[in-house]
């Protein structure tokens, strides 16, 4: 950790633990924010002295206030600022002077706003700097910490969640309420909540990094409108997840176009690419929802229980429908079903009616009661071959609902394997929901819900036992020859670089280019295409044409010296017909290969990550199949191996319908060293090989075609 | 008008309106973080101010005076 990130450190807890705090801008107008700071920060037990600061009043709720925060004589070890932005640059002058390094600022009209607003949140940022302060916001809800320790509500939110072990980050502070409201109903509870708002200074990433260390926080929920550090988001992930093992659940909004223009007027938001954001939170282990009821879902089934081992589910139901529904929501997951023991299916034969299907999904028929399901369920969770449960039930007139919600609590409570409940309906199975949320067992109002939830929790599991491996830097790269094609073609202003020269940058980075050559007459083109080697393709160089097909600029599968004279002269001659106004420098010749499976590869440069590598099915129809997946650079091997993997074509490389498998492992060397590329070479805009063409296995692969644009 | 007058009628405005006695409001005072006037106030500033000086304000800069001093200044380019 770095001088600077330990003072932010240090800054942040006493911005999560003051032992005292000044609200600079208090009033006592009811219904308004300083207001409601205060009032919260009372009501909330706050373990610590509070000193509200007013130009005006002479005390709030009974306490002193001040003038100015420097007339508080005691040190004060966080300042929220609730005063208009218009003077927020003097209160945080004074927070300077008065030496406090932990401030909050709520109070909207800066970036968000535009114009003047951002010319204060530069202001702002300026004196932070200058004395040393860390500060939260502009333009957020406020801090809660759960913590009894602390207990602090420094927030303008209704009320004070109840304590437990979720992370809450959230870029809205709108959203914050919502969110309070949803889990409160639910008795989810909360270890911090945090409203970071326009973060003009303390990042989510910061933030991350403090939950990491945090005791009280298990699971982290992140809602962002605007990624402005994507490399150094995914590395802060990255860290977090493998060094503490707590799963980041994170919503990113702005994923349409209206979406993120909405952002962008709200606060002041940019939405990148939504394929590359998925991409990178994928890359970087966080868990991406959709919602907010999603993201619950999930980070309940991570938070209240123990991470699933395995993916063998016994489902126990009092109702046919909803256990078919609910198998099928499994096997749509991914999950599989358990096949209990012979003793649990004894047990099962045993104790269930006759009429019960006793073989998975177990039905104990509608009019069970409260033991019915203590046996089935126990029996499951005690069964080796079974890795969670999932308990759902349909309210029958005898079914004695808060009875049997007691005793899942109680079965659950003696085993460490993931048990879930879904008491189908809304009315009737209330107070047992209740019950059940109270005990913290995982509930869903739907099958598909817990099924996801489960899937989710056992990919983070799995996903935490393959630790990734750092990219490796490949030593044979010839960078300085690059450099010096890709220099001195933007020197000439020169906005796309002709396949010539292109291959030249990729053979440069170890890249599999067959032999080529370039030919400026008839006669040195036979040569070439001799010494080449039958087949052979050429094409026109010139920087005037883009795409040389349409013009009779190529011409394929060239096998004999008088074919190669003949399209030599043919190029030349449609080239110079159908552009005439185009300069010829010559015809690049290249070694034809006619066998291999078509894939494409690219880098593009995305404003909030940085250089993206992208793999798929190619050929001409990549834009209507659209068969490809993004990875930020680097790209480790494991990552490349995801990213083949990862796309429907996949299975035609792996050997399908009988055929020869591919040399994938020749490929994932070629997405490591594009990788290495992208990063070393911020000259490219965008590149594209294709069709990169993958020979059988142990047989290499090679660029057939190129583009590299600056 | 002598720029003395101007400030002692500022001051008296601002007394009016923010209800703080107009001698110990300090010359370079700002309305918000000095004297503690609310959003209302602010706005009701200016109205007074045109009325007291009998002056017509471009009100968007009228509304971007935060002190006592932006205001003598503002209001004595308009007598």
């Amino acid at each position: 950790m770095t001088a600077v990130h330990t003072e932010k450190f240090t800054n942040l807890q006493k911005i999560f633990y003051p032992g005292s705090i000044a609200i600079v801008g208090a009033t006592r107008s009811v219904g308004t924010v300083p207001y409601d700071i205060v009032n919260n920060i009372l009501k909330s037990d706050f373990q610590g002295i509070v000193y509200p600061v007013s130009p005006r009043e002479q005390f709030i709720s009974s306490i002193k206030c001040y003038k100015y925060v420097t007339d508080i004589k005691d040190p004060v070890d966080l300042a929220i600022l609730v005063f208009p932005s218009s003077v927020c640059h003097l209160a945080l002058e004074q927070c300077g002077e008065k030496g406090i390094t932990s401030v909050i600022i709520i109070s909207a009209g800066f970036r968000e706003v535009g114009g003047k607003g951002v010319e204060r949140e530069n202001q702002i940022r300026e004196i932070a700097d200058n004395y040393g302060i860390s500060f939260i916001g502009p333009n957020c809800l406020g801090v809660i910490n759960t913590d009894a320790t602390c207990s602090l509500n420094a927030s303008f939110a209704r009320r004070m969640p109840e304590a437990g072990n979720i992370g809450f980050l959230s870029q809205s502070g709108a959203l914050c309420t919502a969110v309070l409201d949803y889990a409160r109903a639910k008795h989810i509870g909360f270890s911090k909540f945090v409203s970071f708002g326009n973060k003009a200074d303390i990042s989510e990433i910061d933030l991350l990094y403090y939950l990491k260390d945090d005791p009280q926080t298990k699971v982290i929920l992140l809602y962002l409108e605007e990624i402005s550090d994507g490399p150094g988001l995914i590395a802060a992930a990255k860290n977090i997840i493998n060094e503490s093992g707590k799963p980041i659940l994170a919503i990113k909004s702005g994923r349409t176009v209206e979406g993120a223009s909405a952002a962008a007027s709200h606060t002041g938001s940019l939405a990148g690419s939504d394929e590359i954001v998925g991409a990178a939170f994928e890359q970087a282990g966080i868990i991406r929802c959709d919602h907010i009821e999603g993201m619950f879902n999930i980070a309940i089934a991570m938070t209240y229980q123990e991470l699933p081992h395995n993916n063998r589910i016994a489902i126990i139901t009092n109702a046919g429908g909803p256990g078919v529904l609910t198998t099928d929501a499994v096997i749509h997951e991914g999950l599989r079903l358990a096949e209990f023991t012979p003793e649990t299916t004894e047990i099962f034969r045993r104790n269930l009616p006759k009429t019960a299907n006793i073989k998975n999904p177990v039905d104990v028929i509608g009019d069970a009661r409260a033991d019915r399901y203590s046996i089935a369920v126990s029996h499951a969770m005690k069964d080796d071959g079974v890795d969670g449960v999932f308990v759902i039930l349909t309210p029958q007139s005898m079914t004695d609902i808060e009875t049997i919600a007691r005793e899942i609590c109680a079965v659950a409570a003696d085993y460490k394997k993931p048990l879930y409940a879904s008491f189908m309906g809304e009315a009737d199975v209330a107070a047992g929901i209740d019950i059940l949320q109270r005990h913290k067992i995982p509930h869903y109002s739907l099958p598909e819900s817990m099924s996801r939830a489960y899937s989710r929790a056992y990919r983070f599991k799995q996903h935490l036992r393959t630790a990734s491996r750092p990219a490796p830097v490949f030593d044979d790269i010839d960078i300085s020859r690059a450099h010096a094609i890709l220099d001195a073609a933007i020197k000439a202003g020169r906005y796309y670089l002709p396949e010539a020269e292109a291959v030249q940058v990729l053979e440069a980075y170890g890249l599999p280019v067959p032999a080529h050559g370039v030919a400026s007459s008839e006669e040195e083109a036979v040569a070439l295409a001799g010494k080449i080697g039958f087949p052979v393709v050429m094409k026109v160089v010139s920087d005037d044409i883009v795409h040389k097909f349409d013009i009779g600029g190529v011409i394929l599968n060239i096998t004999t010296a008088d074919e190669a004279g003949d399209a030599f002269r043919s190029i030349y001659g449609s080239v110079s017909e159908k552009m005439p106004e185009a300069v010829i420098k010559g015809v690049f010749i290249s070694r034809m290969i006619s066998e291999g499976e078509e894939i494409i590869l690219g880098i593009k440069r995305d404003p909030s990550f940085g250089p993206v590598i992208m793999f798929g099915a190619g050929g001409i129809f990549v834009e209507i199949c659209k068969d490809v997946n993004f990875r930020v650079a680097p790209v480790d091997e494991r990552t490349a191996e995801e990213m083949i993997k990862g796309v429907k074509f996949s299975a035609i490389l792996s050997g399908a319908r009988g055929r020869v498998p591919k040399d994938i492992e020749s490929v994932k060397k070629v997405i490591q060293r594009l990788s290495q590329l992208a990063l070393e070479c911020p000259h490219i805009k965008e590149l594209d090989i294709n069709p990169l063409l993958v020979l059988d296995e142990k047989n290499g692969c090679y660029v057939a075609d190129t583009k590299i644009m600056l | 008008m002598k720029h003395s007058e101007i400030q002692s009628r500022v001051k008296k405005v601002i007394s009016e309106i923010i209800e703080i006695d107009a001698a110990s409001i300090p010359d370079n005072a700002n309305f918000i973080f000095d004297l503690g006037a609310d959003s209302v106030q602010s706005v009701s500033l200016v109205a007074a101010f045109e009325e007291e000086f009998d002056i017509e304000m471009d009100e968007d800069k009228a509304l971007e005076i935060q002190t006592v001093s932006d205001a003598v200044e503002f209001i004595a380019g308009y007598l």
